[in-house]
């Protein structure tokens, strides 16, 4: 183990580092829209569109990501479909989630007591504006531990990515292990990056669910 | 003038039948007790005249609405629903308060959500009703922080802030500690002597005795008897109503 080779690939690393972020913000970004959506569409229970949700997440969360990976960027251009291999990663990793996220904020939202849902209709509320003002906030309090974890796991999965030639923070220690021979080294480097920003990302996290538990606090 | 009129109510849980054909009818600031043992249909009438529960068969006359249970599903019978239930507070056994909302929140929501009215002015008028049920210094409580007592004030007080023509209670203090009782019971006395017209379900007798225009005996989803506090206490008709009355004196 050699410190100068760690100094010497640190800005590279970084730079890797950076992809790794990236493509975790817009992945979680999109998954958590589409895990919102869907599990609206199978609560509310509208037609047709609950149908291609369900099938949607039993696909995604039947297959691994790798292959889902292999399929959007080796299979699609068999169809004519060809994309690039950053946004084959963003596609494939938010969609990956976003299957997750759907479950975990369906189950947010049935875990709010059926009361509120009462009150708020006997007020003369609309079921939208029930979900809107009363069920959402209370359900996303609850699906913070859940969604933590699923932000956790995508930032990880990000490393699958660099099977499409993505230099994210995988990729590029393995160019740089090609030309240093230092494996022990270098990935170990790389796992503290990526311990790095899981930590950052969770403590993010952490504040948000004691911010959004305060009125519990007696 | 009739606030409520509900004319042949049905409702049936699966195979089971809970409301067998009420008939029903509140004057313009008029207080009705309900009365009767668990499972007669009490609750079950309350939340079914303002369709938290559909009732199978029959109408409901509230205010200036008339709905008919068996009318379609559609996008203008679920308006005038809601509607009606602006002008109809509900106040729940279990209190139902937001729980992400301070004391102060709760109560101007539903102006501000369903008439749209500014958080300057929803928050003097929310003041002025947490004021009028004693809780003033609570408004920036979470329900958490408060009692169940004082929850269920800040129920009536939310209930309140939508200007509601008649009140329905469905068992406000069954939930509540005994020395909490009072409060509440109070809150709704004031109420009744500015010439609120309410329909309480309660086990509290002497609140009934104190307040009751009119008391009613359910058993077995209908109606059984009904007439004045005194008449139903001191001098009951019915059979059943005997027994219940002995019943609840006992303990």
């Amino acid at each position: 183990m050699d410190a100068t080779i760690i100094i010497d690939s640190l800005p590279s690393l970084l730079k890797a580092t950076l992809m790794t972020i990236f493509l975790s913000g817009i992945s979680i970004l999109i998954a958590l829209v589409i895990g919102f959506v869907t599990a609206l569409i199978r609560i509310v229970k509208i037609k047709v569109l609950y149908q291609i949700a369900s099938v949607y997440i039993s696909i995604i969360r039947g297959t691994p990501l790798l292959v889902q990976i292999y399929v959007i960027y080796f299979g699609l251009p068999q169809i004519g479909i060809t994309i690039d291999p950053i946004p084959s990663g963003i596609l494939a990793l938010s969609l990956n989630a976003g299957a997750y996220l759907s479950e975990s904020f369906r189950a947010s939202i049935l875990a709010v007591d059926n009361g509120q849902m009462e009150a708020a209709k006997s007020m003369g509320m609309t079921y939208w504006q029930a979900l809107r003002r009363i069920i959402f906030p209370q359900s996303l309090r609850i699906a913070i531990p859940t969604l933590s974890n699923s932000f956790i796991v995508l930032i990880k999965d990000t490393s699958l990515v660099s099977v499409i030639t993505v230099t994210e923070l995988l990729q590029m220690s393995s160019l740089i292990i090609a030309k240093t021979f230092e494996p022990l080294t270098i990935y170990l480097t790389a796992a503290v990056l990526y311990w790095l920003v899981i930590t950052f990302f969770t403590s993010l996290l952490n504040k948000l669910e004691k911010h959004s538990s305060k009125h519990l606090a007696r | 003038m009739n606030i409520i009129q509900v004319e042949n109510l049905k409702k049936t849980f699966g195979e089971n039948p809970v409301l067998c054909g009420i008939d029903l009818t509140v004057k313009k600031s008029e207080v009705v007790v309900i009365m009767g043992p668990s499972g007669s249909g009490k609750s079950t009438l309350l939340r079914c005249l303002t369709f938290l529960e559909e009732p199978n068969e029959g109408i409901i006359n509230i205010g200036d609405y008339k709905i008919h249970a068996e009318g379609k599903a559609n996008r203008k019978r679920r308006k005038e629903i809601r509607e009606m239930r602006i002008k109809t507070g509900f106040v729940f056994q279990s209190f139902n308060l937001f729980p992400h909302k301070t004391a102060i929140e709760n109560v101007m929501e539903g102006p501000m959500t369903i008439f749209g009215v500014k958080p300057v002015e929803a928050r003097k008028v929310a003041e002025n009703l947490l004021i009028k049920v004693g809780l003033g210094d609570r408004c920036d409580h979470y329900p958490t922080q408060l009692s169940g007592g004082q929850q269920q004030r800040v129920a009536i007080a939310r209930s309140l802030s939508l200007n509601p023509t008649v009140m329905l209670y469905d068992e406000p203090t069954s939930a509540l500690d005994p020395e909490l009782v009072r409060e509440v019971l109070q809150v709704i006395k004031e109420l009744a002597e500015e010439g609120m017209t309410m329909l309480i379900v309660t086990h509290e007798m002497n609140f009934a005795k104190e307040v009751a225009d009119r008391v009613i005996f359910m058993d077995e989803g209908l109606i059984v008897e009904q007439g004045t506090s005194e008449e139903m206490f001191n001098n009951p008709k019915e059979e059943r109503t005997k027994r219940f009355l002995t019943k609840v004196e006992t303990n």
